[in-house]
């Protein structure tokens, strides 16, 4: 009943770029998205080793064979003020951090260069271009989605079936397939090459295998792809 | 046995209601360790796609709704009246029916292993439209919708008797703001609970009536909206997170105070900071929805930002209560250490995926199971054996041998973190949560065996305790020595009795003049 899923992947399993992705994504929205990881992973970092300290220095410095007495106190109030009005102002920096960020990464040009249809269902996709140009996959098959180098595509998404959500780790960016609702969101791609693509939201039995690849191209070789009605293949 | 089950006392009730939430525990573990062994190595073929979606299914859903949620509420079936001085709960009826409602409940959903296309295998989100086409038509769905029927009803009840126990059952002296912080934590979850477990019921009513008859709730093809699933659902689902969280941060702070000497560091803040939490939760449900692409990000986002603010005041409470205290450190305060080490990077990766741009990458990958996991699991489920270990004496008038608890509590919190730690770098490396099989690429591989190892560290951990259990009861029925009144010296009025309680919990009330009933009587 399982699929052999060495035969799979093996043939393009190792080409993937791995590992690089937070530090170097592949897309316009996925760098502006990482300058919001970086300050969240610092803010993180920082509030983490500090309560860390705190915890730490109070069980080494007040363990019973160092302190056998304890002080019996029950508040300090202007401590308690302070620690109610430093993370608020913390997070109220967090917020305006978010919206510098997400207000890019959701914008939908009213005109845009490319658009790309992207049908998901169980389990794997459909990718209609500009010409009537269609592809469709099959769970042992996953399709490839084309995209043109430097130019912002649209993805007009929608699901045929259940709730799916369309991932590309590299762009860092996933957004929810929804049937009867059409999602529309633009990728810029920065960088050719070859990226992993997979369904996020668990959509059944074979949930794991809704794989799919995205290969962006130089302009004119997607020119091409859709000139010639997707007979050659860049 | 007969006793058992026809009691309404609300201690055996409460004992009733762990144990049948730590067998719940151990099933759900088994399965836990199931998927582990499935993601071992990349591809592999131990587990089908079927199975391991059964199994990742129940998993979650016998954590949530039977085990960290019910355990909460049991315990304090157990506390609430010894902590506030009463003989019983205000219905102690009501008490057992949900009880009972609640034990039916478990054996229903777990008995879909036995049905014809297996238990329900659309996770414990069981999103529509999922739930109702292929797979999410067997009848193990229809059992998981029935259990969770149950267990919703039967949680609403026990809330209802706990707020109107804690309101109305106070001995005289036991003012408001002397009742324990636990008490307190009760009453917002109990408040959460009553606000947000009726829209499960309707969610699940709802999904019922698609199921079998013939509505269109969630069904796009007839006008009906996929998103409409997801907001009942989560309307009910973030509150839940702080059901399964409140009472133990409510466990945290009596363990923390009664192992340090010192009264807890700002009650009057830590009270704020708890209906704080639980009024916030209630207006960010849609952050489950951020890549949905159909709920107002920026509203959510900064609800979700705010609910950091009260969560971190409960963190310098407690430090502040361990601050120039006495710091003793048996089983119970390491697990109660343990969890604000777990609990405090569940709760800073979750003011990372409050922001939506984070959240377009890392939801539904192995960096939300990781955050997940860090506060249900490293947090609530640590403090749910500082629990164990602190009120054990009083529950059953033995107490765990403290050598093997340390090694309990020092395995767990390796294997904790040997299993999760690497999951947060697996979501960035694109893997994506509910998947039974993954490629050879990147490390996922390595990540993923290293994981399983800590599993098994982590498994043994709870193998010693029930081991402590075991031969600490036996040896306790050997010697024959009871336990004393108050071997830790709490400081609330369940350590004023003896160990375990006489069945109106107290031969006689200490004066209650003060938060620390109990140090007033050893001190005058």
């Amino acid at each position: 009943m399982l699929p052999d899923a060495t035969i799979f992947y093996a043939p393009y399993g190792y080409r993937f770029e791995t590992m690089r992705w937070l530090l170097d994504p592949a897309s316009v929205q996925g760098v502006t998205m990482r300058g919001d990881w970086y300050v969240f992973l610092i803010a993180a970092a920082c509030v983490g080793l500090f309560v860390y300290g705190c915890i730490f220095w109070c069980i080494f410095a007040y363990r019973r064979s160092r302190n056998p007495q304890p002080a019996q106190f029950s508040g300090n109030k202007p401590l308690e003020v302070l620690y109610v009005v430093i993370p608020l102002l913390i997070v109220i920096g967090l917020f305006i951090v978010t919206m510098i960020a997400e207000i890019p990464v959701d914008r939908v040009a009213a005109d845009p260069a490319n658009k790309v249809g992207v049908i998901a269902f169980r389990w794997s996709w459909r990718f209609d271009y500009p010409g009537g140009i269609t592809t469709i996959g099959t769970p042992f098959a996953p399709p490839t989605l084309y995209l043109p180098l430097r130019e912002a595509t649209e993805i007009d998404l929608t699901s045929a079936d259940v709730t799916h959500s369309f991932w590309v780790p590299a762009f860092l960016f996933k957004r929810d397939a929804i049937p009867g609702m059409q999602n529309l969101f633009a990728i810029t791609p920065t960088r050719v090459g070859t990226f992993r693509g997979r369904c996020a939201q668990f959509c059944g039995l074979d949930h794991a295998l809704m794989t799919f690849q995205v290969k962006v191209v130089p302009d004119p070789a997607y020119e091409r792809f859709i000139a010639s009605r997707g007979v050659e293949v860049p | 046995m007969i006793e058992w089950m026809t009691t309404t006392d609300h201690k055996k009730i409460g004992i009733m209601y762990m144990v049948a939430t730590m067998t719940f525990f151990v099933i759900a573990g088994i399965l836990a360790m199931l998927i582990r062994a499935q993601l071992a190595r990349p591809e592999n073929d131990f587990l089908s796609a079927h199975a391991y979606n059964q199994i990742f299914t129940l998993h979650g859903t016998a954590m949530i709704f039977f085990v960290i949620a019910p355990f909460g509420l049991g315990l304090a079936n157990f506390l609430v009246p010894l902590q506030i001085g009463a003989p019983d709960v205000a219905y102690p009826r009501l008490n057992a029916t949900a009880f009972w409602m609640f034990a039916l409940a478990g054996i229903v959903v777990f008995s879909g292993f036995a049905m014809y296309g297996g238990a329900a295998a659309t996770g414990w989100t069981a999103y529509a439209p999922l739930s109702e086409i292929a797979e999410g038509t067997g009848a193990g769905q229809d059992l998981w919708l029935l259990g969770l029927l149950l267990a919703s009803v039967s949680t609403i009840l026990t809330a209802l008797n706990l707020i109107v126990t804690i309101f109305l059952f106070r001995a005289p002296g036991m003012t408001m703001w002397r009742i324990p912080i636990f008490e307190w934590e009760i009453v917002a979850t109990a408040v959460l609970i009553l606000m947000a477990f009726p829209s499960l019921t309707a969610v699940l009513a709802m999904l019922l009536i698609d199921r079998h008859l013939g509505g269109h709730f969630f069904d796009p093809a007839f006008g009906g909206n996929p998103i409409l699933y997801q907001h009942l659902f989560w309307f009910f689902g973030h509150p839940e997170v702080y059901v399964m969280i409140l009472p133990y941060f409510g466990i945290i702070t009596e363990v923390v105070a009664t192992f340090s000497r010192k009264p807890v560091f700002g009650y009057v803040g830590l009270v704020i900071a708890a209906f704080a939490i639980a009024g916030l939760s209630i207006g960010v449900w849609a952050h489950h929805m951020f890549t949905t692409g159909a709920v107002n990000n920026p509203f959510f986002s900064a609800v979700s930002f705010l609910i950091a603010v009260p969560t971190g005041v409960k963190f310098v409470n407690w430090i502040g209560t361990m601050w120039k205290g006495s710091i003793e450190f048996s089983t119970p305060m390491l697990f109660a250490v343990g969890f604000m080490l777990n609990f405090l990077i569940g709760g800073i990766t979750g003011v990372m995926l409050a922001s939506p741009p984070i959240d377009y990458d890392a939801h539904d990958s192995y960096f939300i199971v990781n955050h997940f996991h860090y506060t249900l699991a490293g947090g609530s489920m640590f403090a749910l054996f500082a629990a164990l270990y602190f009120w054990f004496p009083k529950m059953f008038g033995v107490r765990l041998n403290e050598t093997l608890g340390k090694w309990c509590f020092a395995l767990m919190f390796a294997g904790f973190n040997v299993t999760f730690i690497p999951m947060a770098f697996m979501g960035l490396e694109g893997m994506a949560r509910r998947v039974y099989t993954y490629p050879n690429i990147a490390h996922l591989g390595l990540l993923n065996a290293i994981a399983t190892g800590g599993s098994v560290i982590l498994a043994i951990g709870v193998m010693v305790f029930f081991a402590d259990v075991a031969t600490s009861v036996f040896a306790a029925a050997r010697r024959r020595v009871p336990v004393a009144a108050n071997p830790w010296g709490g400081y609330s009025l369940e350590w004023a009795t003896t160990s375990p309680p006489p069945e109106f919990n107290f031969e006689e009330l200490p004066p209650i003049r003060s938060r620390r009933p109990v140090l007033d009587t050893v001190n005058s």
